[in-house]
């Protein structure tokens, strides 16, 4: 199957998420050097992706031109029946508040504010109707991650709570799609694993697609099927083994 | 059109300006902030960056304080000066300057002038249409304070006849203005000369009694020492204004031959018709000039004013380089706060949002300093003018005006109208480079 290249499959998630379908994308610098060549890339509604590669393979080029994030891009992204190519730069901002979730290494919380703000952050310029829904799912979720005290500046929390308060946030809005980005590189073993657990048991029970980059096995061991990168191209199977 | 804004009163067209000056501001608020609620982040914001933020509010507070403070001060000077002169009406002396007159007869700031004869007195006292005619005599001085010869009824009239005590009543008593330091009751010996230039033992021997206290009029005279015109005359040794046989008595009518001579007559008149006849007839060739002090104050007032624009020109820019200072600075951090807006990019949110938090941040400073400007503007115009009445007497009283808070409205406006700068240069910093910054 040329299209699942490079990716080595294993167990088919629940479909819930919307299903991705890459097709010849090519990302650039703005210098126009080739960051990542993607020529097909296909997963159902509710995958669980994992996508590991050496430094500088080009996962994190990957998530931004998935989230519709990369400046100079050829090719076609869709989620379901969005095409983001033929979306402008705004009209990818509205598709990623509204079906794209996204985590962070380093969590990108805004400090001054208390983990149920951060969770809820989307609230502040979602529409006035969506607010207060979305400001209740974001603390359910903090709930579920086990966080409590969530009045509390972020600034004090540890990682792992950092990074639950970002999985939440990730969450609060219900989109089917979650992308993460090295979502354990800045966590001890222990949060690693309990963050790993959240992650893929969130993204399983509500029929999640996600794409996660990570040099962590336990992470990658988790996932249905794995993407290998090397210099921005997909690796087959047998020299990703 | 502008019959409709003519027949406004005043106050409602300086709300309507203020209005029209604060309207582009608010519009711009409400078209930048409308559906977002940027407040919990811009607090985040402003929270991060607290020393540069407070910095800048102290910049912008003292640049609109400075303009706020001359605009108020000038404003201040004006009224006060006015106050003071309210009870000259018409004023005839020797001719030369209008002005050193004025300063002479009004503020108490006498320097060296031509004299008013004996003759020239009489016929301007007994001019028909003259209800009040009173010579004043200068020179000597108690401490601080000036001594004043002139008459009684000028002193009732300048202090509205509220007068603590009483009036004098022989050449050995006097009036005192009503901070000058000396007890009713009190005596004092005058130095000839006044300030540094007093000779404490110039009148060896004289000393008068203090009988009455005026009210305060809010004028130099406040600090000023009234005695009968006559008194002045004697201790320096010239006649005293009344022929020998009527060698005692104190006040109008003065007999020409022996009137030593006036630097200044302050007159009132029956009427205000009268008093422009009074001033063309005193108004000669070589003999006398008369004038409104009022009149004099006004064309010193259009000299300034000349230089109030010229300040408030200057305000005007140094507002405008502070503020682009102050946007420059705000360019500057915002890029220390790029991850964050890139987040903001990246969890969805609209260009628009991103750039009402910007913008949000500087309008908060912005009107911050505006707030504090005022303050420090009406502080400083208060110090000021405890500084010039401490000086002058004059009763300075530097309020807030509607000129202050105009300028403060336009300030606003300009300044938030200007914030969409950075705000748009913000947005053109590339999302990913802030991802992975
Ligand atoms: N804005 C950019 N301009 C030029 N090169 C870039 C830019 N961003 C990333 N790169 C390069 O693209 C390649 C892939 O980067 P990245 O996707 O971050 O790799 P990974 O996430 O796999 O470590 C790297 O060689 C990196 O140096
Ligand atoms: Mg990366």
């Amino acid at each position: 199957m040329a299209d699942t290249e490079g990716c080595a499959d294993r167990e088919a998630g629940p479909s819930g998420g919307l299903a991705l379908r890459v097709s010849g994308l090519t990302v650039r610098s703005p210098r126009g050097r080739v960051l990542l060549s993607l020529p097909s890339l296909e997963l159902p509604g509710g995958t669980l992706l994992g996508v590991r590669g050496p430094s500088g393979a080009g996962k994190s080029t990957l998530l931004h031109a998935l989230a519709g994030l990369s400046a100079v891009a050829e090719g076609t992204v869709r989620w379901g029946d969005t095409d983001l190519s033929r979306l402008d730069a705004e009209g990818r901002a509205r598709f990623r508040a509204d079906q794209i979730g996204m985590i962070f290494q380093d969590f990108l919380l805004f400090d001054e504010l208390s983990a149920q703000d951060n969770a809820a952050l989307p609230a502040l310029f979602r529409p006035r109707a969506e607010r207060a829904g979305l400001r209740a799912r974001a603390a359910a979720r903090l709930v579920g991650l086990g966080l409590s005290d969530t009045a509390r500046s972020v600034a004090s929390y540890s990682g792992g709570e950092r990074q639950r308060v970002a999985i939440a946030r990730a969450l609060a809005a219900g989109a089917p799609v979650l992308l993460a980005d090295e979502p354990t590189a800045s966590l001890d073993r222990a949060a690693a694993d309990r963050l790993i657990a959240d992650l893929t048991g969130m993204a399983r029970a509500a029929g999640t697609t996600l794409v996660a980059v990570s040099h962590d096995e336990r992470l990658i061991a988790r996932m249905d099927r794995v993407l290998t990168l090397a210099d921005g191209a997909p690796v087959t199977g047998a020299q990703a083994a | 059109m502008i019959a409709l804004w003519d027949s406004l009163p005043v106050l409602a067209q300086d709300i309507a300006v203020t209005l029209a000056l604060l309207l582009p501001g608010v519009l711009l608020g409400a078209g930048v902030l409308r559906g977002f609620a940027p407040w919990p982040l811009v607090r985040a914001i402003l929270w991060r960056f607290r020393g540069p933020s407070v910095l800048f509010v102290l910049l912008i507070a003292l640049s609109v304080g400075m303009g706020i403070g001359l605009l108020a001060q000038e404003r201040g000077l004006r009224q006060g000066t006015a106050q003071a002169a309210d009870k000259f009406d018409l004023i005839v002396a020797a001719p030369g300057s209008e002005l050193t007159a004025m300063f002479a007869a009004v503020f108490l700031q006498p320097s060296d002038m031509g004299l008013l004869s004996g003759d020239t007195y009489s016929a301007i006292a007994a001019h028909p249409s003259v209800t009040l005619a009173a010579p004043l005599a200068f020179g000597d001085s108690f401490g601080a304070a000036s001594i004043v010869g002139t008459t009684a009824d000028f002193v009732r009239h300048l202090s509205d006849e509220r007068i603590e005590g009483r009036l004098w009543r022989t050449a050995e008593e006097a009036v005192v203005g009503a901070l000058v330091p000396l007890e009713i009751g009190g005596r004092f010996a005058p130095s000839h000369g006044t300030g540094d230039a007093a000779e404490p033992d110039g009148h060896d021997g004289h000393e008068s009694a203090v009988v009455g206290r005026m009210a305060p009029t809010g004028t130099p005279w406040d600090r000023a020492i009234l005695v009968p015109v006559e008194a002045v005359w004697e201790v320096h040794g010239l006649a005293n204004g009344h022929a020998p046989e009527r060698a005692g008595q104190i006040g109008p009518p003065f007999d020409a031959a022996y009137f030593p001579g006036t630097p200044a007559v302050v007159l009132r008149a029956a009427s205000l018709g009268a008093s422009y006849g009074l001033r063309s007839e005193f108004t000669r060739d070589g003999e006398t000039m008369a004038f409104f002090p009022g009149s004099v104050l006004a064309g010193l007032y259009r000299v300034m004013g000349d230089v109030r624009q010229a300040m408030s020109l200057m305000a005007l820019v140094t507002q405008g380089l502070v503020a682009a200072s102050v946007l420059l600075g705000l360019f500057i951090l915002s890029r220390l706060f790029r991850r964050q807006i890139a987040l903001l990019r990246a969890l969805g949110a609209p260009r628009r949002f991103v750039f009402a938090v910007i913008w949000s941040f500087s309008a908060v400073l912005l009107l911050a300093g505006a707030a504090g400007g005022l303050l420090t503007g009406l502080g400083a115009a208060q110090l000021l003018s405890a500084a010039v009445t401490s000086r002058t007497g004059v009763a300075v009283a530097a309020g807030l005006g509607w000129t202050e808070i105009q300028f403060i409205a336009a300030f606003v406006s300009a300044g938030l109208a200007l914030s969409l700068l950075p705000a748009a240069l913000v947005l053109r910093q590339p999302v990913i480079e802030g991802l992975r910054a």
